[in-house]
């Protein structure tokens, strides 16, 4: 509106624009206002260090505390021994982390931001994107630990680990689309941010971050007995993703294959699904987006 | 997204028009507000009540020209900030249109946009960005925002530090800095401490007659009478009165005390003491 106004008349009227309207106007609003999600990363930034004793360093620390924990629950609890678990976990708890930051803050970009809203006409749709690309900086920092968990499994170090930034521009996709989604949605149902984090923690076990998907059928009797569980299972965007992550740091899920190239076609598969996604859940949001000043 | 009223109309705009609503309304949803719970709404779609809501602005028709000064008066939940609201582009009319020919810079609430963690300087950039400025415009009007503001040091400190009156003199240097075409001013006037006020005064002034638009929110009457060349009351959502300041403040300050004396009376024939019933 502000851009229109600057170039001279601009007129509102009541109603709403059709679907490919609203896909048009958000992606011009998202890449024209491109400093915007830089200035707001940079701030959210700014502000996760600040806070802290120990700063960024938490980056780093926090998927270490988080594997280790799961390490000690597993062998506890599981028969099955696998080979280099701690790799063959923290392979998973890095993107699962960055996703589970990704929604949990994206519950909060819009409605964080209410005092702004009221006060100046801009497009919201950069502060899920804004949410989305500063988690992605903790995503890089994690990185940091990885190799240096690697340190201790020389052997699987190999060029497989250049598919990484692959994996992860699909997964950034992928979580462009929630954060959208549960940006808008929290402002009207503001109970979502309580329900999230259980949702999340249950899809985390759901997913094959701590288990590897084929041995499901082999260790569940439930899933040996009822096919469909599988099939249900693998369609699952996180046992697409753990998989391909799993396999360029890990390697097989039997822990001697070494490190392969990931699955590129269900990846391929994700990234197409991902971008309906996006535009399903960008249709959302700009439906709601003229009432946020409202109910805020 | 409830635009089941009437379509837009014919526009008739002179050319020296700013500001054109017609028929504008502004109806709000009230399933959805602050309070409510997924428990409450989902009960609401079971049991099927019927929507609960009311227009905040309903059937305003203002035109503003260029140079002109509007005051918004009227008590509160009247709609005057609502009204701002959607000059600002921030609010979709639920029916009606409105028109703007111009740059429209908005101070709705002084600084409750501002990041508290963040330097007034970085508020500064960010605000500039939100805004939809070039990056280099912002940084030229930079040291003029923060000359006018006047609050030195403060600066590159963190705006949780700020006391609100710098904090207002922050938002006001920002909103009045991007040289706007239409200005939106909603209960400034009266932040900061007297000197500032004075300074605030005297740039409102100076906008207003450089040929700005001005659309003015103020519970001082003084203000509108002085300064504004036209005033419009509004009580509950429509325009009681629109025309001449000195006009406008008499019709509100009458059905004010009118009222008052209304209260007053019932609370007597209650029984009750009126100065306790106000």
């Amino acid at each position: 509106m502000f851009e229109q106004a600057r170039h001279g008349v601009s007129r509102e009227v009541s109603g709403t624009a059709g679907p490919l309207t609203m896909l048009r106007e958000a992606i011009g609003e998202a890449l024209s206002r491109r400093r915007l999600v830089r200035y707001l990363v940079a701030a959210d930034m700014k502000k996760r260090g600040s806070d802290t004793l120990l700063g960024n360093l938490w980056w780093i620390l926090d998927p270490l505390l988080q594997m280790t924990v799961y390490v000690i629950f597993v062998t506890i609890i599981s028969n099955r021994k696998q080979i280099d678990y701690p790799l063959f976990i923290f392979a998973a708890i890095l993107p699962w982390k960055w996703y589970q930051a990704v929604v949990t803050d994206a519950c909060s970009a819009v409605v964080s931001q209410a005092g702004l809203i009221r006060q100046i006409a801009f497009p919201k749709i950069v502060l899920p994107i804004a949410v989305t690309t500063a988690n992605t900086v903790g995503f890089v920092w994690g990185l940091i630990p990885l190799f240096g968990l690697m340190l201790f499994y020389v052997d699987r170090i190999t060029p497989m680990l250049l598919w990484i930034p692959v994996i992860a521009a699909v997964q950034y996709v992928f979580s462009i689309a929630s954060a959208i989604f549960f940006a808008a949605a929290n402002v009207f149902f503001r109970d979502l941010g309580n329900v999230v984090g259980h949702a999340l923690r249950l899809w985390w076990f759901l997913s094959p971050g701590l288990y590897a998907i084929d041995h499901l059928d082999q260790d569940v009797g439930f899933v040996r007995d009822h096919h469909w569980v599988q099939v249900v299972a693998n369609l699952n965007p996180f046992a697409v993703l753990f998989t391909a992550y799993r396999n360029v740091i890990y390697g097989g899920s039997d822990g001697l294959t070494p490190p392969l190239p990931p699955d590129l076609l269900s990846l391929a598969i994700l990234l197409v699904v991902s971008v309906g996604l996006i535009g399903l859940a960008t249709i959302v949001f700009k439906r709601a987006e003229p009432e946020f000043a409202k109910v805020l | 997204m409830s635009g089941n009223g009437s379509g837009p109309g014919p526009i008739r705009t002179g050319r020296g028009d700013a500001i054109v609503t017609e028929d504008l309304g502004v109806q709000y949803d009230l399933r959805f507000n602050r309070k409510t719970a997924m428990r409450e709404s989902l009960a609401k779609v079971v049991l099927r009540k019927p929507p609960e809501r009311f227009w905040a602005l309903r059937h305003v028709a203002i035109k503003l020209a260029h140079g002109e000064s509007l005051g918004v008066i009227g008590p509160n939940g009247a709609g005057k900030s609502t009204l701002l609201q959607v000059l600002a582009g921030i609010m979709r009319p639920s029916e009606g249109s409105v028109e703007i020919n111009g740059a429209v810079s908005g101070l709705l609430t002084l600084g409750a946009g501002f990041d508290q963690e963040l330097s007034g300087r970085e508020n500064i950039l960010l605000g500039g960005a939100f805004l939809g400025l070039d990056d280099k415009v912002t940084r030229e009007l930079l040291p003029g925002i923060v000359e006018y503001a006047d609050i030195g040091a403060f600066i590159d400190a963190p705006i949780k530090t700020y006391s609100s009156g710098m904090r207002a003199r922050l938002g006001f240097s920002i909103a009045t800095a991007v040289d706007p075409d239409i200005l939106l001013l909603d209960e400034v006037l009266s932040t900061g401490d007297a000197t500032f006020r004075e300074k605030s005064k005297a740039r409102v002034i100076e906008l207003v007659r450089s040929a700005k638009a001005v659309v003015l929110v103020t519970h001082d009457m003084n203000w509108v009478v002085e300064y504004c060349n036209r005033a419009v009351l509004l009580e509950k959502g429509a325009v009681v009165l629109e025309g001449p300041p000195d006009e406008v403040v008499q019709l509100h300050l009458d059905r004010t005390a009118a009222a008052k004396a209304a209260k007053e009376a019932a609370a007597r024939a209650a029984g009750l003491d009126p100065r306790i019933a106000r």
